[in-house]
């Protein structure tokens, strides 16, 4: 059965939280459901980042998702480059 | 008065050039960040390497691209550039500026950051150099709410779309290059703000074959205006350029004697599919061969005009050194109509199709480019549903295998080997 879109919202913050690397690619969450489209998955992702579940971190080229938690802002001395 | 000592960087001042380093010195009389600048620039001459550190979680609210993060590694010997944020400003298309808007803009950035700019960056945008993260908000809301513009893209989100003057001040242009820039401008506003791909993704859009923007270089999707029927002639228009009354290439050349005009030489002899030659005194095309090079046309443009039947030739996958060297893009759709009449619904087709394969195919930080490339062109035009043609093939191909595929082998690879047997005996 498909999962909702509340399961795999579930799903990728648990790969967020629980993956060895705080930053996560978007391609990182496309196994979190395998039956939805890339794009399907990546509006997921920018939605957790709206409800400050999950956070961009960009290098200027490439963005990365990652837990808000997981992750200090450079302001804070605890950066991340 | 200097900051710091910066005997290095003097030097790129003693050229008969335009240098960075007098600009960012006069800038430090207002702006004193701009010393530090200079002084850890001396030190990256120094020590060999930069004490930049890029990227970062810094933003404004609901958009996931347009600020680049910046920050110093030796923040306290260089505090003024503790933090150095780069602001991506979404350009006008077509580059069109008012000079009240361009007053504003930089008002704005003398009041919210270092006044240094980029005018403009590879992808198109205004780029601010320089500004610290409370001043983000603030700038943020003045630009959308002041001044009515919006920040660009960075990261893996789609970059601003870019486009030549098109209809506005060219006669060549084959399609309006700024109503479909706006239009895809604002069709995708979310892949603009958001991250959307595997790495950036930039369309760029050129009215003809000149190619102004240079989309078939710089851009992951190029669509550059074409034309399906012949060129448009003028035989009398002609040789008044063989009598030397009409000056060519519009007079652009016109600042020194070249001696008289000599279309055999000019045109002619370098046309690069050899299509045309002289009748008596007519010219002639053979335009099934043109390849659209616009050269003819550029050296007469009061004889030739592009053909009547216009619309554009989509090219894919072009991008700057980064990985595997600089790469032109592949020609993959030779004509497509391209009209407003339909909002621009079959590209917007052709560009979710690549989309779709990218987002699934592509790996981590790789252009759609460099997945053509690993993945091979024929996939890529099945992909596409586009039957590949001579245009399709770069180079003839060196290796001498053949690799079917089971469809394209009759029967397959689990044919009747009795029914084989009886045609073909051991």
């Amino acid at each position: 059965m498909a999962m909702s879109v509340e399961e795999v919202e579930a799903a990728i913050i648990e790969k967020a939280t629980k993956s060895p690397k705080p930053q996560l690619y978007i391609k990182d969450f496309y196994k979190c459901d395998s039956d939805r489209k890339p794009r399907e998955m990546k509006n997921i992702a920018n939605g957790l980042v709206k409800k400050g579940e999950l956070m961009f971190w960009s290098s200027g080229s490439t963005t990365m998702y990652a837990r808000p938690d997981r992750i200090k802002n450079e302001e804070e001395g605890e950066g991340i480059n | 008065m200097a900051k710091h000592d910066t005997p290095l960087l003097d030097e790129l001042e003693k050229g008969p050039w335009p240098s960075f380093v007098t600009d960012m010195k006069r800038q430090a009389e207002t702006h004193p960040e701009c010393w530090d600048i200079l002084g850890q620039l001396e030190l990256s001459f120094k020590d060999r390497i930069t004490h930049w550190k890029h990227g970062g979680i810094v933003g404004v609210f609901g958009y996931g691209g347009g600020i680049v993060g910046r920050y110093s590694d030796v923040p306290k010997q260089f505090p003024g550039v503790e933090h150095f944020h780069t602001v991506r400003i979404a350009q006008p298309a077509g580059l069109y500026y008012s000079t009240k808007n361009l007053r504003a803009l930089m008002d704005l950035w003398d009041k919210y950051g270092s006044g240094m700019t980029n005018m403009h960056g590879s992808t198109g945008d205004m780029i601010f150099l320089g500004t610290r993260t409370e001043n983000l908000e603030p700038l943020f809301w003045d630009l959308t709410h002041d001044l009515d513009q919006d920040l660009g893209g960075s990261g893996s989100n789609l970059r601003t779309p870019s486009c030549c003057l098109g209809d506005s001040r060219c006669e060549w242009s084959c399609y309006d290059a700024q109503d479909i820039c706006y239009h895809l401008t604002m069709h995708y506003q979310d892949e603009i703000h958001r991250p959307a791909f595997p790495y950036k993704f930039k369309f760029k859009f050129s009215g003809c074959p000149n190619d102004c923007v240079a989309a078939i270089a710089r851009s992951d999707f190029a669509l550059i205006g074409t034309w399906k029927d012949d060129i448009q002639m003028d035989q009398a228009a002609v040789k008044e350029y063989i009598a030397g009354n009409y000056p060519s290439n519009g007079g652009a050349h016109a600042g020194r004697d070249w001696g008289a005009f000599d279309i055999q030489k000019e045109v002619i002899d370098i046309c690069p599919t050899d299509c045309m030659w002289m009748e008596g005194d007519e010219l002639k095309i053979d335009n099934s061969e043109c390849t659209r090079c616009m050269h003819c046309i550029n050296v007469m443009p009061r004889a030739l005009k592009p053909g009547k039947e216009k619309g554009a030739t989509i090219c894919i996958g072009a991008k700057a050194p980064i990985l595997d060297g600089a790469q032109f893009a592949t020609m993959v759709i030779p004509f497509i109509n391209v009209s407003k009449d339909n909002e621009y619904e079959n590209v917007i087709d052709v560009i979710e199709q690549i989309w779709d394969w990218w987002m699934e195919v592509g790996k981590n930080r790789e252009r759609v480019g460099e997945t053509m490339q690993r993945i091979g062109l024929p996939t890529f035009l099945k992909v596409m549903e586009v039957e590949a043609m001579p245009q399709h093939v770069k180079e003839p191909r060196s290796n001498p295998y053949v690799f079917w595929k089971e469809e394209e082998v009759e029967g397959g690879w689990e044919r009747d080997v009795q029914a084989f047997r009886k045609k073909h005996a051991a």
